[in-house]
């Protein structure tokens, strides 16, 4: 009884507050909460010669890489939303988000859930000034979801469908349904050394090593910039 | 792909090294950069406001002036820059396309120089951003509309084609009364006639004393002179009736006038007099005629064609039909409701005036827009409770949709002020570029009177001691006057002005026998309205001998006809110079001095823009002078 006396009362104060409102008018006022939300989040990199330590950059290069860094993202990071949308741009067919969403995952070295300018430059030092290893060891990393250190085959599925597709619709031969399994199947038989459905990053390089085809589209990246 | 993200395409290359590990087949080589071009600044002089960029940023855009090579043209070896004289401010918003992608339209410039510097720099409006387009888009279609307007009455009011034919002639007297005065007068009388017949209307109606043998009743005065407003009425529906059939004969396409709303409004207006003559005096049948007099009553209607304000309004309602539409709605609705209300409420008391609920209608339509009759009220208290609030309501209600209609009248009825004033503006603006124009061209005239000319005799240099009116003629005029000097030398004949022109025209009718004058009348077409006869009617120069048709035309007309006449060089310079060319249309039994032979034709004065003084224009001459024969 007395709960539902304290429910009357309850619904007899929000009436009241109601009239109250609609016969004084309506205006309420501004919130103080929204003036935090107004100041952005501004991040700035490290002094340019730090980065040039950290790097294999050189001074022009890291400014042009800037420029360009800055003007797509003022506010100094770029987060998921805005990586997924710029990489969108240069496939129009096809549907890149999740391969984005897997190089956002390998750039963000500090899983902070945002790239500011020298994960993103140091993660391009790697491979576009690395040495054959390094650049197999981070697309080891990338593969790896879960960076537990090895690559599983649903890992492997989940990384071949998003490159898939990123091909769209339209393509010549038409894409099956399992194009991307047969994929993964043939690159665990050629990676997978002692054939314990996960390859590791020993497995990953010394394969890798052995395959003229991939030694000769890692030199690709030389002269990228 | 937006410009921006050509920077990020070494990362998303770079990215691609996830690919490399399970691709199965190699991979294509790589383009070779052949130029390694620096990213270097660029430098671009707009006027004198510099303005400065990477390479790369114009280069985003490789389909327009400053991302291709086009750029080249304009550039300075000697301050390794890039020169443009255009609009800086404009300039500023194109340069930041290039930088951000967007481009963006300045409230505050005008939109016919802003298109102009896009068409330049080979930028195409259509990727304004969205935060600007509309603002662009509609700036745009007023400015087209304004041209389009200015086009429209150009065509309608001035423009007279000199073979229209009478039927053609008729539409436009009935169309644009100001510009003929049996059209003014037609225009008044109709306004005149119009106005009679409504007041007949009214006044029938008045209570006019007694009839002479009956003296128990009252009358009204249609009936006591019923003669005389039937002969007026019919007076009435015979001028109207001629209008309508005139405007029938005349009208372009007469499918399309039928449909008009005008005509139907004519004919609504003369209809119940026919119907009523054909009608027998039977009783049931009259009783719908009695109804059919309230038509007459729409001639005040026809008053629309004479009054620009009218017609504004009957376009304002046209055009915000929708919002009338609500009002209506809304208001049906509202009715609706509070006349159920105010039924049930004074269900109850005694003697209650709400006898049903449409009975409540009225009470409600009454009550909301505020007029209070008072023939129905509520006596219980419920009743009065809910009839307040009905009229506070009726107030709302009305007061939402008003606004709307309003501002859409202002904004029509200030559009055609500015229409007028446009065009009582462009008279004024017309004579005053007519006047700065002939100044230029006068310089010519002035330019071989000063004796410039290479072959002058002594006599010419000697004026030109004196008037020392030729300033420093910068380089433009004198290439100017060489070029009309080699077009005089062409066609051996030469440019004057108006007073040796009429002065030569004076002679030319003082030698010629009268035999020549007729057959030179008879040959000449009507649309030559000689310099002579226009000077004729200015001057009210008596020339005994008016070789050419009467008839003064407006300023785009004079330059339908300039005649040619060739001299023969061996006359003295003193009297060639300065003097006009002029045609006489050619007679076999012509002067021995007047040998050229050409008829000009009346050309379109579209062409025309410049030189509307036939006197003193040498442009003109160039440019509408098809052909001269020298004999």
């Amino acid at each position: 009884m007395s709960q539902c006396r304290k429910r009357c009362k309850r619904q007899l104060t929000k009436v009241a507050r109601y009239f109250y409102r609609f016969l004084t008018g309506t205006l309420t006022q501004d919130s103080i909460e929204d003036d935090f939300e107004l100041s952005t989040v501004c991040h700035r990199p490290e002094g340019l010669d730090k980065l040039q330590e950290q790097t294999k950059f050189t001074k022009k290069e890291l400014q042009v890489l800037y420029r360009g860094f800055k003007n797509e993202c003022p506010s100094g990071v770029v987060n998921e939303e805005t990586f997924k949308h710029i990489y969108s741009q240069f496939f129009p067919q096809g549907d890149s988000s999740t391969y984005a969403h897997f190089l956002f995952e390998a750039f963000d070295t500090n899983k902070n859930g945002s790239v500011s300018f020298e994960d993103f430059v140091i993660g391009l030092s790697i491979i576009l000034r690395g040495s054959i290893n390094d650049r197999l060891s981070w697309a080891f990393n990338l593969y790896d979801l879960n960076k537990d250190g090895c690559i599983t085959k649903e890992e492997m599925m989940d990384i071949m469908k998003s490159i898939y597709d990123m091909m769209g619709k339209y393509t010549y031969p038409c894409m099956h349904e399992d194009a991307p399994r047969e994929h993964v199947e043939s690159f665990f038989q050629k990676m997978d050394r002692n054939k314990d459905g996960v390859v590791t990053i020993e497995e990953f390089i010394e394969s890798c090593q052995k395959d003229e085809n991939i030694m000769q589209s890692m030199q690709l990246f030389d002269n990228v910039i | 792909m937006a410009a921006g993200v050509a920077a990020w395409l070494p990362f998303a290359r770079a990215a691609a090294i996830g690919w490399m590990p399970v691709a199965s087949a190699p991979m294509p080589a790589p383009p070779r950069d052949k130029r390694r071009t620096q990213d270097g600044l660029i430098v671009l002089n707009i006027s004198g406001t510099k303005f400065q960029t990477w390479r790369n940023t114009l280069e985003r855009y490789p389909d327009t002036l400053l991302g291709s090579t086009e750029r080249d043209f304009f550039y300075q070896e000697d301050t390794n820059e890039y020169f443009f004289d255009r609009d800086p401010d404009i300039f500023r918003h194109i340069l930041n396309f290039y930088r951000t992608g967007k481009l963006h339209y300045p409230r505050h410039e005008c939109i016919s120089a802003y298109d102009e510097e896009l068409a330049f720099f080979g930028i195409i409006p259509e990727i304004i951003g969205d935060c600007c387009y509309e603002e662009y888009k509609d700036r745009r279609r007023e400015n087209a509309e304004r041209i389009q307007d200015d086009e429209d009455n150009e065509n309608n009011n001035d423009l007279v084609l000199p073979d229209m034919t009478f039927r053609e002639s008729m539409w436009r007297a009935f169309e644009n009364p100001h510009t003929s005065t049996m059209a003014l007068v037609f225009y008044y009388v109709t306004g005149f006639f119009i106005a009679v017949s409504v007041m007949a209307n009214v006044v029938e109606t008045v209570p006019c004393g007694t009839m002479p043998n009956n003296r128990a009743k009252e009358v009204s005065c249609g009936e006591r002179y019923a003669l005389a407003f039937f002969c007026l009425d019919t007076a009435c529906v015979m001028i109207f009736t001629v209008e309508y059939l005139l405007r029938l004969m005349a009208a372009p396409s007469r499918y399309k006038f039928v449909k008009s709303v005008m005509s139907i409004i004519d004919v609504v207006a003369i209809m119940p007099y026919y119907i009523g003559l054909v009608m027998t005096d039977n009783e049931d049948v009259s009783g719908a005629f009695v109804t059919l007099r309230v038509f007459r009553v729409f001639r005040i209607f026809k008053f629309s064609r004479h009054s620009a304000g009218l017609r504004i309004l009957g376009y304002t309602l046209k055009s915000c039909a929708s919002e009338l539409g609500f009002l209506l709605f809304s208001l049906t609705m509202a009715i609706i409701i509070f006349a159920t209300v105010m039924f049930y409420a004074e269900k109850g008391s005694s003697g209650s005036k709400f006898t049903s609920i449409p009975a409540a209608f009225w009470y409600t339509i009454v009550t909301m827009t505020t007029l209070g009759y008072g023939d129905m009220v509520p006596k219980t208290i419920v009743g009065k409770i809910f009839g307040s609030i009905c009229s506070l309501s009726g107030v709302l209600v009305i007061a939402l949709p008003v606004p709307v209609i309003v501002s859409n009248f202002s904004r029509i009825y200030h559009q055609s002020q500015r229409a007028e004033k446009r065009r009582a503006q462009k008279k004024t603006r017309l004579a005053r570029i007519r006047a700065a124009k002939s100044g230029g061209a006068n310089a010519y005239l002035q330019y071989k009177r000063n004796g410039l000319l290479t072959d002058s005799e002594e006599e010419a240099s000697k004026e030109a001691g004196q008037a020392l009116v030729c300033k420093s003629n910068p380089t433009f005029e004198t290439q100017h006057h060489h070029l009309l000097h080699c077009l005089e030398k062409t066609t051996n004949h030469e440019f004057v002005d108006e007073q040796t022109y009429e002065s030569s025209c004076m002679e030319v009718s003082m030698v010629k026998p009268s035999a020549s004058r007729s057959s030179s009348l008879s040959s000449s077409p009507h649309g030559l309205s000689s310099c002579c006869s226009r000077r004729h009617k200015r001057k009210s120069f008596n020339v005994p001998n008016s070789t050419m048709a009467a008839g003064c035309r407006d300023s785009m007309q004079e330059l339908s006809t300039i005649q040619i006449r060739e001299r023969p060089l061996s006359n003295s310079r003193s009297n060639l110079n300065a003097k006009f060319e002029e045609t006489v249309p050619l007679n076999s039994e012509q002067q021995p001095y007047i040998t050229a032979a050409v008829i000009s034709m009346p050309t379109p004065p579209v062409t025309t823009p410049e030189g509307e003084d036939s006197a003193s224009s040498p442009d003109y001459s160039q440019s509408n002078i098809v052909r001269v024969s020298a004999l």
